[in-house]
């Protein structure tokens, strides 16, 4: 279980003048500027849990997973994982839980894969019979088997990755941290990865945090999520409620004739909004207050539809319409 | 619980061993050096007032000459040390990352990389570079006569006084390293641990040159023990007694600057800012 209490980072970044006149000042008068890149957030994560964790560049994700993960220590506010804190009893800690981090890998570059698994075999203490049952676990859901022998440099990115979350994986850790796991992944080592990581939370019960830009992971993979904008929470909860979050929207796409357009079209209530795009109309509604019926038949009989397509609003339209909202607000504050 | 180093160990001995041309070429460098400093002191001897036979500080030029040789072949096998360095090159690129979140202490890891390196060291150029030194010294009679049974004691002390000095080494390049994550810069703080270790440990000149008051003061810093005391035990300038003193004395200093290495670190690591994401 992961339990964290009014977390809060600032990191202090000294400000640099411009130019060689701004070097030679920094030199001599040092002004730091302070950065709170997490502030006061508390969440809990109950064991078996996959939850997601989103937000912008610079939200503060990737500081609250090194906090957890015992790599930077708090301002304050505390972490506990099952009960330690991380930043002080790092090796503990270390032990019972994984962590990949998409930009950089955690592989000896220079020697074979294997050898790498060897090393992190006898670090985390793996005995014979489980590092063979991890092997063939892992070799199955990642397909790591085939370029074991290679040195690491030599994988591609998507190998490379692959090889990364299988030695995280490696000593059967309690819980997984996976900062952008699939970043710069085509869509078959997408798919690969979310099954190894729905595989391994069927067959262990592990507990996985992951971050990611890519809203098909989040609907994959997490039945929670925490949203984080500017180190503030913003949402943390079920997917479906933060979908629900607008109403029930739902929009139709339809083919229509020539002569219907979006300024000119009659109108069925002030509920439903019509746009256009590429010479398409869309209908923009809340299923719950405009039945979805009455609106497929203003669309036939009233907009003449010859063809239409029901789509439920996506999660990355949700976060975007959020995040957007924020960004306006914080606009006129200023 | 060790058993979790022996890859990092196995590593500090196996990069060694890939690196055995650099080692080669650095050889090569050494032997010039050497010998210039072989003539500087014969210079010097030639020059003083009691010529060729003088007695400088307690050394006759042979045992000078012994003295130089042996220190910098003890030098070249005790600290091929690169804990330093790779401190610095993880807080600049943020690998630092990887070793903090697993099970293993940031010191165990470079210890036993350390120890490695000392081992394939000492197999691959120190028994052969020692016998040919300790031979040829002893053919020319510029050691005193080697009597067996005590001079075996002398190499066992030796051998602990050398892996007591390549433990001290490396614990002060660890120490010099975490500073790095202040000054973000290792340039700086290697020369200075650098010039700090020739100077203080004997290499440069042999503590006895120093004047009365700096000696007695550096005879009780960790330094003499890294160079000056396991050359001096090896050539049986000290008896049993003094070997020994000197062992603990490198023992302690051991002790006490792990604990000052835990002690910053722990502070240290609270600086840490990983780069990106």
């Amino acid at each position: 279980m992961i339990e964290v209490n009014e977390l809060s980072k600032v990191f202090r970044k000294p400000i640099r003048g411009t130019g060689v006149s701004g070097m030679v000042k920094t030199l001599f008068s040092r002004k730091y500027e302070e950065i709170r890149a997490v502030d006061k957030i508390s969440f809990t994560v109950p064991d078996g849990q996959i939850v997601g964790y989103i937000g912008a560049n610079g939200a503060g994700k990737s500081t609250t997973i090194k906090m957890m993960c015992g790599i930077l220590t708090p301002t304050s506010g505390s972490i506990l994982i099952d009960g330690v804190e991380p930043y002080r009893r790092r090796q503990q800690v270390a032990q019972h839980i994984g962590v990949v981090f998409g930009q950089k890998t955690q592989l000896w570059w220079d020697i074979p894969l294997i050898e790498s698994f060897k090393v992190l075999k006898e670090i985390y203490q793996v005995s014979d019979a489980d590092y063979k049952e991890r092997m063939d676990f892992l070799g199955e859901v990642l397909d790591i088997t085939r370029f074991l022998s290679q040195p690491v440099r030599t994988l591609s990115l998507g190998e490379r990755m692959r090889a990364d979350l299988a030695a995280s994986m490696l000593h059967n850790p309690r819980i997984l941290f996976l900062d952008e796991p699939t970043i710069g992944m085509d869509v078959l080592v997408k798919e690969k990865i979310r099954q190894a990581i729905h595989a391994l939370n069927r067959t262990y019960g592990t507990t996985v945090v992951l971050t990611t830009h890519d809203m098909n992971d989040i609907e994959d993979l997490c039945s929670r999520i925490i949203l984080l904008e500017k180190g503030k929470i913003l949402y943390d909860g079920p997917l479906t409620s933060l979908k629900n979050r607008f109403g029930n929207i739902k929009t139709l796409t339809l083919t229509v004739p020539a002569d219907i357009r979006a300024e000119t079209a009659p109108v069925l209530s002030p509920d439903v909004a019509l746009s256009e795009e590429d010479g398409r109309l869309i209908l923009r509604f809340d299923a719950d207050k405009t039945a979805l019926e009455q609106v497929i038949q203003y669309a036939f009989r009233d907009l003449k539809a010859m063809d239409m397509k029901i789509a439920e609003i996506s999660i990355g339209d949700v976060v975007k319409t959020i995040l957007e909202q924020q960004e306006a607000e914080h606009a006129e504050k200023i | 619980m060790l058993k979790k180093y022996k890859p990092f160990l196995r590593a500090g001995a196996i990069d060694t061993m890939a690196y055995r041309f650099n080692i080669l070429i650095w050889a090569v460098i050494t032997v010039c050096q050497v010998a210039c400093l072989v003539f500087l002191w014969l210079a010097v001897y030639r020059s003083s007032a009691g010529g060729m036979d003088a007695e400088i500080h307690g050394f006759t030029y042979r045992e000078m000459i012994a003295y130089v040789v042996l220190t910098t072949i003890f030098n070249f096998v005790t600290f091929n040390n690169d804990t330093l360095w790779n401190i610095n090159t993880d807080i600049k690129k943020g690998t630092i990352g990887n070793y903090l979140i697993k099970p293993i202490s940031y010191r165990g890891k470079f210890a036993a990389t350390s120890f490695g390196s000392l081992l394939t060291m000492t197999l691959m150029f120190g028994v052969p570079l020692y016998t040919a030194a300790l031979v040829t010294l002893g053919c020319l009679g510029f050691l005193p006569d080697l009597t067996f049974p005590a001079f075996f004691a002398h190499l066992a002390l030796f051998l602990l006084a050398g892996l007591c000095a390549s433990l001290l080494n490396d614990t002060i390049a660890y120490i010099f390293g975490v500073l790095c994550f202040y000054t973000s810069s290792g340039w700086g703080l290697n020369s200075l641990k650098e010039t700090l270790v020739a100077f203080l440990s004997g290499t440069l000149l042999p503590l006895a040159f120093f004047p009365a008051g700096l000696r007695e003061a550096v005879s009780w810093m960790p330094f003499a023990g890294m160079s000056q005391n396991p050359v001096l035990i090896l050539m049986m300038k000290y008896d049993l007694a003094q070997s020994l003193r000197c062992l603990a004395l490198s023992a302690a200093w051991i002790v006490l600057l792990e604990l000052f290495a835990k002690l910053l670190f722990t502070r240290a690591v609270r600086k840490v800012t990983v780069q990106g994401g």
